[in-house]
């Protein structure tokens, strides 16, 4: 059932933008997606999403600096960190930073569900 | 460069591929080369800083690369999948490469991965670094994998 719910998809790989894509609607409505962290800003201000999908390593400005940065603007930003990226320092930079979740590739779709899904508890 | 460098690959492709792809990746051959040049037609290149610095260059047949792209994106018309088949070979080096990191990083260091760049050939020339490599080959049903590791500690 349709929550209402607006997501942002951020990943630099069309695939995994098509992926996350299936795995969150139609429960989610994905009102946009971006492909670096630039975009994922852009992106942000002008939909407003209630939750964001982030990817780490792309090009021009990474994942861990778009999420530092959209947090900074609007500190009520839920996002979820979906990244090839899991190294210890990096799971504690992103949470420390504020990210609400962290998931590994290669994911479990339920469990990219469930990360969204609890983010509206 | 370290022959035990290759290890945290060979058990991140064998992972990424159960997961991914859903076929069973075997080790074949483990060789040394002078330089990471790939051997098959379709290579991906990531390039590696931090707590070790190099290049890993992926290489596979464009049988497997769209093999590899149908698994990951069930449901989706040949022409599709020949249009996003780079995405997927680069998304499938990006995860192997990440998970390989989170071992060889371990608890206290960082390592820092670039953006995979694909490359189709053949005939392709492309300068590699001059760094010795550990190459290691696997096969599987869909068909054959190189990994070409050159790296060592910063």
């Amino acid at each position: 059932m349709a929550s209402g719910k607006k997501g942002l998809i951020v990943d630099d790989a069309t695939v995994m933008r098509i992926r996350l894509k299936d795995i969150l609607t139609p429960q989610y409505t994905i009102v946009a997606e971006a492909e670096n962290g630039v975009q994922a800003l852009e992106m942000y201000e002008k939909f407003k999403p209630d939750f964001v999908t982030m990817d780490i390593s792309m090009a021009e400005m990474n994942g861990m600096d778009a999420l530092g940065e959209i947090l900074r603007r609007f500190p009520d930003a839920k996002i979820v960190m979906v990244s090839a990226m899991g190294q210890k320092l990096q799971v504690y930079e992103a949470l420390g930073k504020g990210a609400k979740d962290f998931i590994i590739k290669p994911f479990d779709p339920a469990r990219v569900k469930k990360a969204v899904d609890r983010l509206f508890e | 460069m370290k022959a035990e460098f290759a290890n945290p690959f060979i058990t991140a492709a064998v992972s990424t591929f159960q997961k991914e792809v859903g076929v069973k990746l075997s080790r074949k051959d483990l060789t040394l080369k002078k330089a990471p040049v790939p051997s098959q037609s379709v290579s991906i290149v990531i390039g590696v800083t931090g707590a070790v610095r190099g290049q890993v260059v992926y290489s596979m047949d464009e049988n497997v690369a769209l093999s590899v792209a149908k698994a990951m994106l069930p449901g989706k018309l040949p022409a599709e999948l020949k249009k996003l088949m780079t995405s997927a070979v680069s998304e499938l080096a990006n995860i192997i490469t990440g998970q390989a990191s989170i071992t060889l990083a371990g608890e206290n260091n960082i390592i820092e991965i670039t953006p995979p760049a694909v490359f189709i050939g053949p005939g392709l020339s492309i300068d590699f670094l001059t760094m010795k490599t550990v190459c290691v080959s696997f096969i599987s049903g869909i068909g054959s994998m190189e990994i070409n590791i050159a790296m060592v500690d910063a």
